[in-house]
């Protein structure tokens, strides 16, 4: 019995050391070196869409467009 | 095919392309340009189709497209100037004329990914499909046949008066990538990668890779059967219909406009049964449909003298592979509508003067005969089939090892059309 109850103290210690050890692991060599992300800068392109989903103001900026008669014949 | 109006080519619907994965990407992203409400400055240093960079634009998500794309037909146009520069005879002298005989006429076919995904091609005025979102499966008519239309387009889709479009579109609702597929188009195959003309190399796609039974013989229709299950005559052969040809084209600058114009001399249907000028085991049909195609060796005189020098080296009746496949056809509604007739072979009469050495490897000498002479003929001894040479002329000429001399009779037919009626038992 007192061998018993030694055997069950020592795996309760041998467990608690081990846990302990996992969360002192830690060493500052594995520390995340902390770096500051540059974030890309997206172009804003609010205009373009105001624009290109504007179908009026697309027909009242249009370039003329001059209809050039086809000077080929025949199937091509 | 109508042009777009201006305000159309260029209307996004936001709501729609936002949702999509480049419409995650802001315009300028991919288009340059500048975020004002001033249009000549917002268009300033614009880029007007990012997928003429496809490295740039494209790649960063689709590399394996637009690595293998780089080397395809659809990029490279490799097919026009294999023919070219074999008709020129790779005269170094003449690449500057036909460089510039190219850029003015036949490079406006060349194709970015946009023009496939996203709009029309520019060569008919281009435009956004739908609102600049792209699509997978490019659009039969307003990408594929906008350029192919002339003759593909007009065939399948059955736009030639009294011609049915073909059964693939009439019934099955086909459109042109349920055959043409991604891997071909974009030159990802080892049939398609790097070829130098669309007909090098195997057949891609193949109507034996969707109709089985006629390959392996299983179909059990005796036509099939006679015909070698689909290895001696092309399937067009007897399940395409009348398609266009053309005659004479020139081309030219206009004095008038400067631009760049072509003449086409006469656009009529025929069909017409030639013999394969591109024999091999990938091809190894001894007949195939063959169509006029308007080249004549003064078509690029505006640009030089003498830039075909060896016209004569490729048929200007080309193999052929018409787009208006039907079951039934006037040529497969009988033996005799074929055999004996000659209105429906490329023979030497309907051939110009000038054009019969270009032709002779497809001019149809002797017109298969009357079907009973098939069905009667001698079958071949069975061990034939260990021989190691097709040329039957080599012995059965002079009764060699006292063989049966061929009659007097045979004496016009082609070399390697004998095992066209003696065949294997």
């Amino acid at each position: 019995m007192k061998f018993k109850f030694i055997g069950i103290f020592l795996t309760g210690m041998l467990l608690l050391t081990a846990c302990r050890a996992a969360t002192e692991t830690p060493t500052t060599s594995e520390s995340p070196t902390e770096t500051e992300s540059i974030p890309t800068p997206i172009p804003e392109a609010g205009e373009c869409l105001a624009c290109h989903t504007d179908k009026q103001q697309l027909i009242d900026t249009a370039a003329p467009v001059e209809e050039a008669e086809s000077e080929s014949s025949g199937v091509g | 095919m109508a042009p777009l109006e201006p305000w159309e080519k260029v209307l996004v619907d936001n709501e729609a392309f936002s949702e999509t994965d480049h419409g995650k990407l802001t315009c300028i992203q991919c288009h340059g340009g500048t975020n004002v409400a001033d249009k000549e400055q917002a268009h300033t240093d614009m880029v007007l189709d990012p997928s003429s960079q496809p490295d740039v634009y494209c790649a960063e998500c689709h590399e394996e497209q637009t690595s293998a794309y780089a080397d395809s037909l659809h990029n490279t146009q490799a097919g026009y100037w294999t023919e070219i520069n074999t008709r020129n005879g790779n005269v170094p002298e003449d690449h500057p004329a036909l460089e510039e005989m190219f850029g003015n006429h036949c490079a406006t076919c060349h194709t970015t990914c946009g023009e496939c995904h996203v709009s029309q091609p520019a060569n008919v005025g281009g435009g956004f499909f739908d609102g600049h979102v792209f699509e997978m499966n490019p659009p039969m008519t307003r990408s594929c046949t906008a350029c192919h239309g002339s003759r593909v387009g007009n065939e399948f889709l059955g736009k030639n008066e009294g011609i049915p479009g073909d059964v693939h579109f009439r019934e099955a609702r086909m459109n042109c990538v349920k055959c043409h597929t991604g891997v071909d188009l974009h030159g990802m195959t080892e049939e398609t990668a790097s070829a130098t003309h669309r007909l090098s190399g195997a057949e891609d796609p193949k109507c034996t890779d969707c109709h089985e039974d006629v390959a392996n013989g299983a179909d059990g229709i005796q036509m099939h059967a006679q015909h070698g299950d689909g290895a001696e005559i092309s399937c067009q052969v007897c399940h395409s219909v009348t398609y266009t040809s053309c005659d004479s084209c020139h081309v030219e600058v206009s004095e008038k406009s400067g631009n760049p114009i072509f003449e086409t001399q006469a656009t009529y249907t025929t069909f017409l049964i030639g013999r394969n000028p591109l024999q091999s085991d990938d091809r190894p049909y001894k007949y195939v449909p063959v169509r006029h195609v308007p080249v004549t060796p003064n078509s690029y005189e505006f640009y030089g003298d003498d830039l075909m020098t060896n016209f004569d080296a490729l048929p200007t009746w080309v193999y052929s592979t018409p787009h208006n496949i039907q079951l039934d056809t006037p040529q497969n509604s009988s033996c005799e509508a074929c055999h004996g007739n000659p209105e429906i072979f490329l023979t030497a009469d309907k051939v110009r003067e000038e054009e019969l050495i270009a032709n002779e490897t497809v001019i149809v000498k002797t017109v298969p005969g009357n079907v009973d002479m098939f069905l009667n003929a001698m079958l071949q001894p069975s061990d034939h089939s260990e021989l190691v040479t097709n040329s039957c002329v080599s012995c059965h000429l002079e009764g060699i090892r006292n063989s049966p001399v061929m009659p007097e009779s045979h004496i016009d037919f082609e070399n390697d059309s004998c095992t066209g009626c003696h065949k294997l038992p």
